[in-house]
């Protein structure tokens, strides 16, 4: 071959290498950079007065003076919007406006028979006044716009009648005068629409704002407090601004989804600019500022991780890899000590070898079954313990699962120590235990702690194993070995599968998942460190 | 012509056959399962002498001396006939504590294998093995063990230092060393200078020189001035067996066998 063609090759050769590792790291950092992003918005995002108002609450965190003077600015901005409904409210909901008609005729029944008034005359302000009533009640129901009228302007005729004054049945006549104005401008066809589409409205605000003043407390604690992150208030904010419908086209088309504006739902009525006001004062209604929520990693979650952290998830990922890592290192290494230094090579230790390579490649989720099968309904009543998914019977599958894997660097990490250390070693006249303890052991250990660092991955992620053997997504935090516990590979898992919750808090998955790979990334630091600090003493330096 | 210089200044230990030899073997054959690995060896090495092993490569001189102190025991399949004693007793015996007879038998490896520890720990890994564990002892033995060796002067301020740090030379030191510290009567050197550089090989020469005096060498070499160097007796092994067994200058000057002659005069293979 020319030098030429040569050279031409070899540098083809490096471009092409060159190229192949930078295509590399640019998948990886296209796959990791957005998870990253997202991941990072559980703790860094900014926060509204409701995320404060929370961790106050829950977490006792925070200056209570200065939160409180803002849940006060912020109610000032809210006030008009709960004033709003409730007086657009006031002119559609028929039921609860001819209950309260009812119960002022009823009051004023009452009233009549303290006062001490003659038998025929009681009689005739009861027929009229249930005249009144019947009548107030039919302008309710109605939804034709003259009869309504009609009726409203016989009650009205009423106004100054002196038989009234001062008694509670004006309350019926200042009802009708209240719905007189209340409907203004109202289609009164379309009252029934209004009064289900405020309730969303309504539903939409509690979500957002929190509970209404007044309201009572909600059982569900995720429905005690507001939108506590701006990026949830934008989304809900467009819940509230557009109004969404699955119509259909024709006969055998597929539904389609069309977003009509809020405000021209309520066209012509009074609160058509609610909306705009709102968009328009949202920062006001939540004051939003940026927070760095570093107790993320070190918080317990209210329910469904809908508020709050990591913390017990953390937690019980740090505790079943390290109680699998446990189980898994002494027999591993024992193990793989016994397949090289005493097995000869026979059929039961080929065959042995064979199944521990097949092991290796055995699906997660068969290992959780077995798991299953045999330490929690098996092997923990033997013992005495519940029979039930706990942090030991789980961590215990972890280390099942990842013994081929310890196994098998082990193995490979004693088979390199050099024949002559041993040597040296039984010509002193150290027996042969001896031997692997003093000799071999420690300068495989660098190759053992690789086979630690493979099988610390894998534990810390697997979800599979986990499933039936001891991992919850709702819990408490363990107390024991014996409990089962939250994990973070399970907790990402149920909230992409199930939870509807979940969808209303996407940071908090990709913040489970970051929070994994940075676990695993710690604990890996942590091992390779030791590593090169024992494999610098073997060698010398 | 430095053969016989060597010769001369030593000619009082050249005595053939001694009352009690510590090395004795009668007959002995060896087996890599069905492979001979040596076979009718018979000789006996004397005390505080330097006995050197020589022969073309796989003549067995290498698996006679490993069997010794039975180092040969990794190798699976392995057979023996006939008696190989050191001290009088057997070492092939059912009875034979292997620990017992390799702390008798050290042995000083082709490629110099100190330990990945420090320079301490390596001399002291045979005391320690012994049950000595007092500080003040390892010490002692530590320190009586590289001055053996002649390694003390070289390495006395950095005794934690690893043991990889140091030069090949000083390496296959600290392995005499470290055999030297389990205070062995016999020490085995298979081939010790094959991997070192003539400076080296030549500080080792004089070191087996004055080991002579305390303890039993017997050294397998492909090197024959060293063989004529340092040995008072030479054997000379062909095709795992003992062609000839004679002090070192009859061997090297006047050998009665013709393959030996042939061999020490390079007209061999």
């Amino acid at each position: 071959m020319k030098a030429g063609l040569r050279i031409t090759l070899d540098k083809i050769f490096t471009v092409v290498a060159g190229a192949s590792v930078v295509c590399l790291c640019l998948v990886l950092v296209g796959v990791l950079g957005p998870m990253l992003w997202r991941g990072g918005s559980a703790v860094v995002f900014k926060g509204t007065v409701e995320f404060r108002r929370m961790q106050l609450t829950l977490f006792s965190r925070g200056n209570e003076d200065k939160i409180a003077a803002e849940v006060k600015q912020a109610e000032i901005a809210r006030a008009k919007v709960y004033s709003e409904i409730e007086k657009f409210k006031a002119g559609i909901d028929a039921q609860t406006l001819t209950e309260k008609a009812r119960q002022i005729y009823r009051q004023f029944g009452n009233d009549l028979r303290q006062v001490n008034t003659s038998a025929g005359e009681v009689t005739e302000l009861r027929s009229v006044t249930r005249q009144i009533r019947d009548r107030l009640e039919s302008a309710f129901a109605s939804s034709n716009a003259a009869e309504v009228n009609e009726s409203l302007a016989y009650v009205l005729s009423f106004k100054n009648d002196s038989r009234f004054k001062n008694t509670s049945a004006a309350g019926l006549i200042e009802l009708a005068e209240q719905y007189r104005n209340a409907i203004h401008g109202v289609n009164l066809a379309e009252r029934q629409r209004y009064y289900q589409e405020i309730r969303q409205v309504e539903d939409i605000l509690v979500e957002l704002l929190g509970p209404a003043p007044g309201a009572q407390t909600p059982a569900l604690m995720m429905n005690r407090f507001g939108a506590t992150r701006w990026d949830l208030a934008q989304k809900l904010l467009g819940r509230l601004l557009w109004y969404e419908e699955w119509t259909k086209q024709g006969p055998e088309q597929p539904m389609v989804r069309r977003l009509t504006p809020r405000s021209q739902r309520f066209a012509g009525t009074e609160i058509e600019g609610l909306f705009t006001y709102i968009q328009q004062n949202l920062p006001e209604m939540l004051k939003p500022k940026t927070t760095i929520y570093w107790q993320y990693f070190i918080d317990d979650s209210t329910p469904g991780h809908y508020f709050g952290g990591v913390g017990p998830e953390i937690l019980g990922t740090l505790l079943l890899t390290l109680l699998a890592m446990l189980f898994v290192v002494p027999f591993g290494v024992i193990s793989a000590a016994y397949l090289v230094e005493c097995a000869s090579d026979n059929l039961a230790i080929r065959l042995i070898r064979m199944s521990i390579n097949t092991l290796a490649g055995v699906p997660s989720i068969v290992f959780g079954l077995f798991g299953l099968a045999f330490f929690v309904l098996f092997f923990l009543p033997i013992f005495g313990a519940p029979s039930k998914g706990c942090i030991l019977a789980a961590s215990m599958t972890l280390a099942v699962l990842t013994l081929p894997v310890m196994i098998r660097s082990s193995e490979e990490a004693i088979r390199a120590v050099p024949h002559a250390y041993k040597e040296a070693s039984l010509a002193l006249g150290a027996s042969r235990f001896r031997t692997f303890v003093k000799v071999t052991l420690p300068a495989a250990l660098p190759g053992i702690l690789t086979g630690v660092i493979l099988s610390l991955s894998r534990v810390a992620g697997e979800t599979a194993p986990v499933l039936f053997t001891g991992a919850v997504a709702l819990g408490p935090v363990p107390k024991s070995i014996f409990d089962p516990t939250r994990t973070l590979s399970y907790g990402s898992y149920d909230m992409a599968v199930g939870d509807k919750l979940a969808a209303m808090v996407p940071h908090n998955q990709f913040g489970m998942v970051v929070t994994l790979v940075l676990l695993i990334l710690c604990l890996n630091t942590a091992a390779i460190v030791l590593r090169s600090k024992v494999f610098k003493k073997l060698a010398g330096h | 012509m430095k053969m016989n210089l060597r010769n001369e200044t030593a000619p009082n230990r050249q005595t053939p056959q001694c009352a009690c030899p510590i090395i004795s073997s009668k007959d002995f054959h060896f087996y890599y399962g069905a492979t001979m690995g040596v076979k009718n060896i018979t000789m006996n090495v004397n005390p505080c002498s330097v006995t050197a092993i020589i022969g073309p490569s796989g003549c067995g001189k290498s698996t006679f001396l490993r069997s010794i102190n039975r180092m040969n025991d990794l190798i699976p399949n392995i057979r023996t006939e006939g008696k190989l004693c050191v001290d009088g007793q057997d070492i092939y015996d059912k009875r034979v504590n292997l620990v017992n007879l390799r702390q008798q038998v050290g042995m000083v490896f082709q490629k110099p294998n100190p330990f990945p520890k420090s320079i301490f720990d390596n001399v002291a890994y045979g005391p320690r093995l012994q049950g000595i564990t007092k500080r003040a002892d390892l010490d002692e033995v530590v320190e009586q063990g590289l001055k053996a060796s002649v390694l003390w002067e070289e390495v006395k301020d950095n005794l934690r230092k690893s043991a990889l740090a140091l030069s090949g030379g000083q390496q296959q030191r600290l392995c005499i060393a470290r055999a030297l510290a389990t205070r062995p009567r016999v020490l085995l050197m298979d081939e010790p200078c094959s991997a070192l550089d003539p400076l080296a090989t030549s500080k080792i020469e004089d070191l087996i020189t004055q080991l002579k005096n305390d303890y039993t060498i017997v050294i397998v070499t492909h090197n024959m001035q060293q063989a004529a160097r340092v040995s008072d007796m030479t054997a000379f092994f062909c095709l795992g067996e003992l062609i000839e067994y004679d002090v070192t200058s009859k061997i090297f000057e006047n050998p009665s066998n013709k393959k030996t002659e042939d061999y020490i005069t390079g007209r061999f293979g």
